[in-house]
């Protein structure tokens, strides 16, 4: 049982974006990451350093050939806590009168 | 207790998190060209079996096994650069295409027999062809109809 917790590491806008991302995928490629959210190299790294940093993110470094190709995945405690946010973000919702009708569900059901 | 922010900022947030997994979901794996690539690919490999001889045979079934690994080569890539999450019904969807497959290919017998009963000269290459363009037009109309339902699901279970 998940229980609501308010996450303020992940709810600032840009790292909200990119664990939403992440919590949709697997490993996700940082070209991927850094189009898809719309970030610069440096301030997509700095935020995974964050989230990596926080135990949320793992970061992975390979090589295709010569290319080196960095990935990223959300951790167990990475994607909990992101579930928690979740579950937290909707009881605000719907403590306010359910007025605006959410369809956001945690990544952990399917 | 009061809560952390308010209700609008926390439905932003929310609707955020809708869009960035309707972008993984809706995450373009297959260039147009690669659906034309095969159908070209299905039409020659049929008119080389068609043809009857060994050499051409084998040499329609080597072009067409190189042809679909090069070709899928940036589909594979696309793929595992952000492959949507199992929970998320990647594997439903990779079901819808395999039967879709299996169905043009019993739509390619079909007509193939269909058209050899009539007496219509180079029957096998002309169902590959028209297997071919089914797979080109229907296949990204799938793929589209998949997402849909995927983004549905998801939102149906919230």
């Amino acid at each position: 049982m998940i229980t609501p917790r308010f996450d303020e590491l992940i709810h600032a806008p840009t790292r909200l974006s990119l664990v939403a991302f992440l919590a949709a995928t697997g490993w996700a490629d940082f070209a991927v990451l850094r189009d898809s959210v719309g970030l610069s190299d440096s301030a997509l790294s700095k935020q995974l350093t964050t989230l990596a940093d926080a135990g949320y993110v793992e970061i992975r470094k390979a090589f295709v050939g010569k290319r080196p190709r960095t990935s990223a995945r959300l951790t167990t405690d990475g994607r909990t806590a992101f579930d928690r946010h979740v579950l937290a973000l909707q009881e605000i919702v719907a403590a306010a009168g359910g007025s605006v009708v959410r369809s956001s569900r945690p990544s952990g059901q399917s | 207790m009061h809560d952390p922010i308010d209700p609008a900022d926390a439905a932003r947030a929310l609707s955020e998190i809708d869009r960035r997994r309707e972008q993984v979901i809706r995450r373009k794996v297959f260039p147009g060209w690669w659906w034309w690539a095969y159908a070209v690919l299905m039409t020659a490999f049929s008119a080389a079996v068609e043809s009857g001889r060994g050499v051409l045979t084998g040499i329609g079934i080597a072009l067409f096994v190189v042809g679909a690994l090069l070709i899928d080569v940036p589909v594979r890539r696309a793929a595992r650069a952000a492959a949507p999450r199992r929970g998320l019904g990647a594997r439903r969807a990779l079901t819808g295409l395999a039967t879709f497959v299996v169905g043009l290919l019993g739509v390619a017998v079909a007509t193939g027999f269909s058209l050899k009963a009539a007496g219509v000269p180079h029957p096998g290459a002309i169902a590959g062809a028209v297997a071919g363009v089914l797979f080109a037009v229907v296949g990204p109309m799938l793929v589209r109809y998949e997402a849909d339902l995927l983004m549905r699901r998801s939102a149906s279970q919230g």
